[in-house]
């Protein structure tokens, strides 16, 4: 339902979400396999040190705890209320949460609006806003921090630590990227699933994700903005301090009404353009694709904003370096020579690789390159004035040793980092070139498998630098 | 009844007017084993909305059902039988579920006796039982002494996987002598009321042997005479309009009443798929069930048989009554040992023969 503004107690209420004291779980299952099981095997598993209260009024005890008929009968107060039960008795359950003075209620149930139950949904909704009880949901799948050891939902594992606070209006999709963190070291703060959002807004949590201590990059995927004012308003007062990305899905002619039946986003009368406005406004970097979106949140997550273009790609393999260069083109960010950048560096740089080399930018070290090379090389730009970024790029032929030049690269990063020049890295190869990327992004340096992953990555840091500087102002 | 079943007994032959006049009564319809019938409903669906309702929270709002009939029926105030129903439920002795009609829902519905060798100790036998309560294929099970140890049941969709999963498994258990299977071919009496394979004016009608509430409330004491009547009350066959109170249903849940009310109406009363049924835990009462397993001889045709089987159905002493198909045995009937004349009945199944 609509909002104009972030609500200040949606706001204030939403550590609730995210580090409750104390969670009714209403629906808690005996029986494996069912979400009301899973939320609170969820719990324990990755361990949350707060009360666990099982409300069923069909069981006695629920994963060895005492159950509730009702969340009146709780004894103690109640930070959360988990709602997995059917749709039909999820308004008692909002009443029991409001008599109970919970304060947030989250439904993963589905079989709201997106299946024509609007009005129900809606009428939920304004209770729970004339009570002030902040309702995240429905039909979602759940919410968590590695920072916490807090995983509440249907979800099977926590991400890694990391900077990005992804919000997810897909559940789906928030598992995938919970799923990548684990494979790919793709650090996370909080995650937490919207659904319908019927009440609590992107916005308030963009809101709540500028003050989490942890959060570096807050990354939205979008199947509808009911609230595009509230949305713009949010980010136009985060994206000072932090980036804020989204993708939005849903545009298609067929997507339009798989937005509606999946989440009930509304679409109709919106299209492509519509949604590039907003994000302008919004000072929002837009992500078109999965993989994009993935790939920017962790590099805006990670490094400094990016001042100028002057980014300088320090390569062993040429292919790599046009790749590159024609992706820059393509992002509208064309690759400037480095004698445009620092004539000086020209010189300084070409005592570090073979005559054969080149030191147009990409500067291509060749692949004969040793570590001395790299590090030789990488130090030059770093320490040049006018070099703004250093983007790295490893091809593992037979003489590179490609963790030696991965531990160099780590350790000018880390002497240099107080420059606030960005670190992007792309090595692509095979098993030695996957750890390189692992050990990197471990070490706080984006680093990606495909040179066109790693240039959206840069494009995104710089447009974040433009973002900054204009919403400063 | 009787003139008329002689009067169809001797037209009766294969390919005449008679043979379809009979199948009126008696010819299923393709019912969907192994498939969905059209105009299913699903168990989530909206339609079902008033029974979801009333399931999920009847533990704490009694007062979903129909509490204007129910006084009227039992005698009791609307707070005594609120005040029960809280009690039965809490101590597990009553409890709300549904029946659904399976093979429509795309099951079959078989049962299986299983004997075991002789000489096989108690200890062996609980083992069994232990097994079968933790096999999720089996979804029905009752431990018996006699010729049989124990009856179980399942439904399924192809009666190859109940034969791989469920009575090879069982079959493969040194001590069982043999497992017959019984698919159901009517289901006519489950707890007590009829289902959409009893005759169609007895459909929803619930049985109860003259006295054996009496009895009942006689021999234990966890449930009086007035438990029993409330109970009989809530199962008692009524339109399903007066079976719950569906502003209450609306209240709880924020769905429009009338919409529940014909969604369910359509599905109990119209398709006859689903009964809404008040489960009585007659273990916890101290009662036995004392199962009659019917085998009629093969010269008896299946319209006789069948005819045999609501015959039975007529005695309401009778809280089960199957009837089976393709199988060794043909009917199975269950009384209680305890508030039942069980040699009265056994007289009266001996005297078909």
């Amino acid at each position: 339902m609509k909002i104009n503004v972030p609500r200040k107690y949606v706001i204030d209420n939403l550590k609730y979400a995210l580090n409750p004291a104390s969670i009714a779980v209403v629906g808690a299952s005996r029986y494996d396999g069912k979400v009301g099981y899973k939320v609170i095997e969820g719990l324990n598993k990755w361990g949350y040190k707060g009360t666990i209260y099982p409300v069923n009024p069909r069981a006695e005890k629920v994963h060895g705890l005492k159950a509730y008929k009702t969340i009146t009968e709780i004894p103690g107060p109640v930070d959360l209320v988990f709602v997995a039960v059917p749709a039909h008795l999820v308004k008692m359950i909002l009443e029991h949460a409001v008599t109970k003075k919970a304060k947030i209620a989250v439904i993963a149930t589905s079989a709201f609006k997106e299946i024509g139950r609007g009005v129900l949904q809606d009428e939920l909704t304004q209770y729970c806003r004339d009570n002030k009880l902040p309702l995240i949901g429905p039909n979602l799948v759940g919410m968590g921090s590695p920072y916490l050891n807090f995983n509440c939902g249907f979800i099977p594992y926590l991400p890694v630590e990391g900077p990005v606070a992804m919000i997810s209006q897909s559940g789906a999709n928030l598992l995938a990227a919970l799923g990548t963190s684990q494979m790919l070291n793709f650090g996370m703060s909080f995650f937490v699933g919207l659904g319908n959002k019927a009440d609590v807004d992107f916005s308030e949590f963009i809101a709540y994700g500028a003050e989490d201590k942890n959060t570096h990059c807050i990354s939205t995927y979008i199947e509808g903005l009911d609230c595009p004012e509230a949305f713009m308003q949010a980010c136009q007062s985060v994206v000072p301090k932090k980036p804020v990305v989204a993708i939005k899905v849903g545009g298609s002619q067929i997507g339009v009404k798989a937005a509606f039946a999946h989440t009930a986003s509304e679409n109709e009368g919106t299209n492509d353009a519509h949604y590039d406005e907003i994000f302008e406004k919004a000072g929002v970097i837009r992500a078109t694709t999965w993989q994009e979106f993935l790939d920017v949140s962790l590099a805006l997550g990670l490094q400094p904003p990016l001042k100028s273009d002057n980014v300088v790609m320090i390569t062993n393999g040429g292919g790599s370096g046009l790749l590159s260069c024609d992706h820059f083109e393509r992002m509208n960010m064309p690759m400037r020579e480095l004698k445009d950048i620092s004539p000086q560096l020209v010189d300084r740089i070409r005592a570090y690789m073979p005559m054969f080399g080149s030191p147009l930018n990409p500067v291509d070290i060749s692949g004969t390159a040793s570590p001395k090379n790299y590090k030789g090389a990488i130090t030059q730009a770093v320490r040049d004035p006018k070099v703004d970024a250093i983007y790295g790029s490893i091809c593992p032929t037979s003489v590179t040793d490609v963790s030696a030049v991965t531990n160099i690269y780590i350790d000018i990063y880390d002497t240099y980092k107080y420059l606030g020049k960005p670190f992007i890295m792309e090595a692509q190869g095979g098993e030695e070139c996957n750890e390189a990327i692992m050990k990197l992004r471990k070490h706080g340096i984006p680093a990606y498998p495909t040179p066109e992953q790693a240039v959206n990555a840069i494009v995104a840091l710089r447009k974040y630098g433009k973002i900054k500087e204009k919403f400063n102002k | 009844m009787k003139e008329n079943n002689e009067k169809k007994q001797a037209e009766y032959i294969l390919g005449t007017d008679s043979q379809q006049e009979w199948k009126r009564d008696y010819f299923f319809d393709p019912r969907g084993v192994g498939f969905l019938e059209p105009g299913i409903v699903g168990l989530d669906d909206s339609k079902m909305s008033a029974y979801n309702v009333a399931k999920s929270s009847y533990q704490i709002h009694p007062e979903v059902f129909n509490m204007d009939y129910l006084t009227k029926a039992t005698g009791l105030s609307k707070d005594d039988i609120v005040k029960r129903m809280h009690r039965l439920y809490d101590e597990h002795l009553i409890m709300f579920v549904m029946n659904p009609a399976t093979q429509v829902y795309g099951w079959g519905l078989y049962y299986w006796f299983v004997k075991l060798k002789e000489g096989t100790t108690k200890e062996e036998k609980s083992k069994l039982s232990e097994w079968y309560q933790n096999k999720d294929d089996i979804c029905t099970g009752f431990e018996a002494k006699g010729d049989f140890d124990f009856f179980n049941g399942n439904h399924m969709r192809v009666l190859d996987n109940l034969i791989s999963s469920v009575i090879e498994p069982w079959k493969n258990n040194p001590e069982v002598e043999f497992a017959h299977i019984c698919p159901i071919r009517r289901d006519i009496r489950e707890s007590h009321i009829n289902m959409w394979d009893a005759r169609p004016d007895t459909y929803r009608q619930d049985y109860w042997g003259g006295n054996q509430l009496e009895k009942l409330a006689k021999m234990q004491n966890l449930m009086d005479l007035k438990d029993l009547k409330l109970f009989q009350a809530l199962n008692a066959k009524r339109p399903v309009e007066e079976y719950f109170d569906f502003e209450v249903l609306s209240r709880i849940s924020g769905l429009d009443p009338n919409d529940m009310k014909i969604g369910i109406k359509e599905i109990v009363e119209e398709k006859r798929i689903l009964v809404p049924v008040f489960f009585l835990n007659f273990m916890k009462l101290n009662l036995t069930n004392h199962m009659f397993v019917i085998r009629t001889f093969q010269n008896i045709p299946c319209y006789r048989k069948a005819q045999i089987a609501d015959e039975l159905s007529q005695i309401a002493d009778y809280n089960v009554v199957l009837e089976f198909s393709d199988s060794f045995y043909d009917i199975l009937v269950c009384a209680y040992n305890e508030i039942s004349d069980i040699n009265a009945l056994k007289e009266n199944i001996s005297s078909y023969a």
